[in-house]
């Protein structure tokens, strides 16, 4: 089986995320970049896979120079080989542009049977890239996969809502979105992160992909940020007074945040 | 030269501080609180391959060197964790074994050793000799296939975690009076081998033990490397278990500083951070630079034993600089605590402990500061 991983360098979560007053795109030199953590998760599921069968796993990511550090650690978790897909051009791409980058870029990598994605990227955010993937490339797309098996040509995923579970069935190829309680990552093994270094990866420009510049970047994009204000200071929170209903009203307030 | 560390260390050093992560200061200090081995930690550790980085590939090692070593030691510590029985365990006991041992030997223990899952540790110290290896009395004497120890040890360190000791015992003395030594592979469970508790008030996951060895009788195939060549086999895990010392103690500084630096940020009494009065930073950033120096020296020191150039000067100087550095850094970061510092919640004297053990063992300051004024400066020798 031929599966392509998606992998996607964010800022890490714990540091200082900011976007550039120029052009309003994310300013990836004020933050560290870390391999988001929904993507070792999809690493993982595709590893898992090959280990049970047998699999050629290949990571795709589009993103600057310094996405090598993340291949390079999707790689050292196990997977065979990577496409980097680094050009000036594509700074600034809407979702629709991105989406097209990926889907001809998977087009690379010859006959893919499954694309494992993350289900939302820590800094976008806009959870709209495997579904886009699977109407640009004609697959089903199965996404928010908590559980996937697949066999005998099928991709069977769990998803889990707030009002139930759906079971959902596409057969191959198809585009799968992993959430965050699909497995638990592994960590790099000391022999996986030296053999990383050794394994082949594939640089490419939009050039190679037959794209033109005017179809992905700011220029190419359906949507640009327009302005932006950073989230305001935290506020006193919520006082709840306690009448003797205190405890109900604490409850109440936690169903509807959705904590309990 | 080239001061910029290659991928691969970078991505060995994050790995070995996300898999340390999870468990980090509380877990450490709850354990060396307890005296409990932190099991947990050391076998993730050895299942991402990190335990045996340095043991060779053919044994199920990583087949790296030193200084990967010395980076596992490091970031554990820095995470909080330090493992102090890398430095036996694998800095020594795994080295020579890999270096001396017979393939036997090297089939029976180094798998082990690689994954984690076995812990042999090392047995020099003795009630009448410390610093003065010459006089070591434990002796070994060959009777038959056998050879029958007597004699006794103290300040072993992980006997109740370990499969098995390395063991330096005297068996022979020379025209000048001085041990001919050997070493040995010894069961920790041998007839006859005596493991008395031996408690300090130093905090620590791992529990030192006094050994008394009543004729125990161990297979001439325990012999490792050469009869009487112990001096210089040992002294191939000497050097190694002073650099990863130090890397051990560079570690400690970091959490310690990284600790003291989070409190002077938050921490207001005057109405701004303490962290502004310089009588709280300049503390810190003297002791983050002698970090910075111990780690220079320490990865020049691993850098040049891989490489099997004469690393004893470097390891020397490390092993000096990082336990000085350390005690700085963590005596800095409770100073910064002010009443915190003490406080168990706070969690930093365990490391104070640690790194003021570190400036005695596993080789005193004083013997340091002699090789340096001996070997280096070429002073008189004092002894
Ligand atoms: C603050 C901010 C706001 C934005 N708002 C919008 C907006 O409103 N509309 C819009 O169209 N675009 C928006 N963008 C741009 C959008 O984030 C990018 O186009 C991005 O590359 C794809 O969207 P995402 O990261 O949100 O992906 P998501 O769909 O959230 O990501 C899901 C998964 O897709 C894969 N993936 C995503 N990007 C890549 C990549 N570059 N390489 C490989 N795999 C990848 C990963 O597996 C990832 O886990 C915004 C960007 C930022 C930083
Ligand atoms: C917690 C702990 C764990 C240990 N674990 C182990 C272990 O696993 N295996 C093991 O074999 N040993 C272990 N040791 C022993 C440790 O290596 C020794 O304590 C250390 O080498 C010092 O030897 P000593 O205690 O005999 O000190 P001594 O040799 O008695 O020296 C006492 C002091 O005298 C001074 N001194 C000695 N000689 C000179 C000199 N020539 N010039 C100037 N000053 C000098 C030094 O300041 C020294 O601190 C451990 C010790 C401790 C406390």
């Amino acid at each position: 089986m031929n599966i392509v991983v998606l992998i996607k360098q964010v800022p890490d979560t714990w540091s200082e995320r900011k976007l550039s007053d120029g052009d309003k795109t994310l300013d990836r030199a004020s933050s560290d970049a870390v391999l988001d953590e929904i993507n070792e998760r999809a690493v993982e599921e595709a590893l898992k896979i090959k280990e049970a069968g047998d699999a050629e796993v290949t990571i795709l990511t589009a993103g600057p120079d310094r996405a090598t550090d993340a291949i390079r650690k999707a790689l050292s978790m196990g997977a065979d080989k990577a496409v980097h897909v680094n050009d000036e051009a594509i700074h600034g791409s809407d979702a629709i542009a991105t989406a097209k980058v990926l889907a001809k870029a998977i087009g690379t990598v010859g006959d893919v049977d499954l694309v494992l994605a993350g289900n939302e990227a820590t800094d976008g955010r806009s959870g709209a890239m495997a579904g886009m993937l699977g109407e640009l490339l004609g697959w089903p797309s199965l996404t928010h996969a908590n559980e996937l098996t697949v066999e005998n040509g099928t991709a069977k995923a769990k998803r889990e809502t707030d009002e139930g579970t759906s079971d959902l069935e596409a057969s191959l190829p198809a585009v799968v979105s992993v959430g965050e309680k699909i497995n638990e990552p592994r960590y790099p093994s000391f022999k996986g992160i030296m053999a990383a270094k050794k394994k082949p990866v594939t640089t490419l420009g939009i050039a190679d992909l037959g794209l033109d510049a005017s179809e992905v970047g700011l220029a190419g994009s359906l949507v640009q940020v327009d302005s932006f204000a950073p989230r305001p200071p935290k506020s006193g929170g919520q006082k709840v007074e306690d009448e003797g209903d205190g405890g109900a009203k604490i409850a109440e307030y936690l169903v509807g945040q959705k904590l309990i | 030269m080239d001061f910029v560390e290659t991928d691969e260390h970078r991505d060995l050093r994050a790995a070995v501080a996300s898999v340390s992560a999870p468990y980090g200061g509380d877990y450490y200090v709850d354990h060396a609180r307890r005296g409990a081995e932190c099991t947990e930690l050391w076998h993730a550790l050895g299942d991402a391959g990190y335990v045996g980085v340095s043991v060779p590939e053919a044994y199920g090692g990583g087949g790296g060197g030193l200084v990967e070593l010395a980076l596992v030691c490091e970031e554990t510590a820095a995470a909080g964790a330090p493992m102090l029985l890398l430095l036996v365990t694998h800095a020594i006991s795994a080295a020579v074994i890999a270096e001396y041992g017979t393939e036997e030997q090297r089939k029976e223990w180094l798998p082990g050793l690689a994954s984690g899952r076995d812990k042999v540790v090392f047995a020099i110290t003795e009630p009448g000799a410390g610093s003065n290896t010459h006089q070591l009395a434990t002796n070994a004497r060959r009777e038959g296939d056998e050879w029958v120890i007597r004699g006794e040890k103290y300040y072993i360190s992980g006997v109740d975690e370990a499969e098995a000791l390395l063991l330096v015992a005297r068996t022979g003395t020379d025209a000048r009076g001085k041990a001919q030594l050997s070493l040995f592979l010894v069961p920790t469970d041998a007839d006859g081998l005596q493991k008395v508790p031996l408690p300090v008030d130093v905090l620590l996951p791992e529990k030192q033990f006094t050994l008394r060895f009543d004729d125990v009788r161990v297979p001439a195939s325990a012999l490792v490397g050469d009869e009487n060549q112990g001096f210089r086999q040992v002294f191939h895990g000497l050097n190694p278990e002073r650099i990863t010392g130090a890397a051990l103690c560079v570690g400690i500084a970091r959490y310690a500083l990284a600790k003291a630096t989070r409190y002077a940020n938050d921490r207001e009494v005057w109405g701004r951070p303490i962290g502004t009065h310089q009588g709280v930073s300049h503390p810190l950033a003297k002791a983050k630079i002698e970090t910075e120096l111990a780690a220079l020296m320490t990865q020049k020191a691993a850098w040049l034993h891989d490489r099997g150039l004469p690393a004893g000067e470097a390891s020397n100087m490390a092993k000096y600089a990082a336990a000085e550095a350390a005690l700085a850094a963590c005596d800095a970061a409770m100073q910064t605590h002010g009443g915190n510092g003490v406080s168990q919640e706070f969690g930093l004297l365990p490391y104070w402990g640690l790194a003021r053990l570190l400036r005695i063992a596993p080789v005193n300051r004083e013997m340091v500061l002699n090789f340096v004024a001996q070997t280096t400066l070429g002073l008189p020798r004092s002894y």
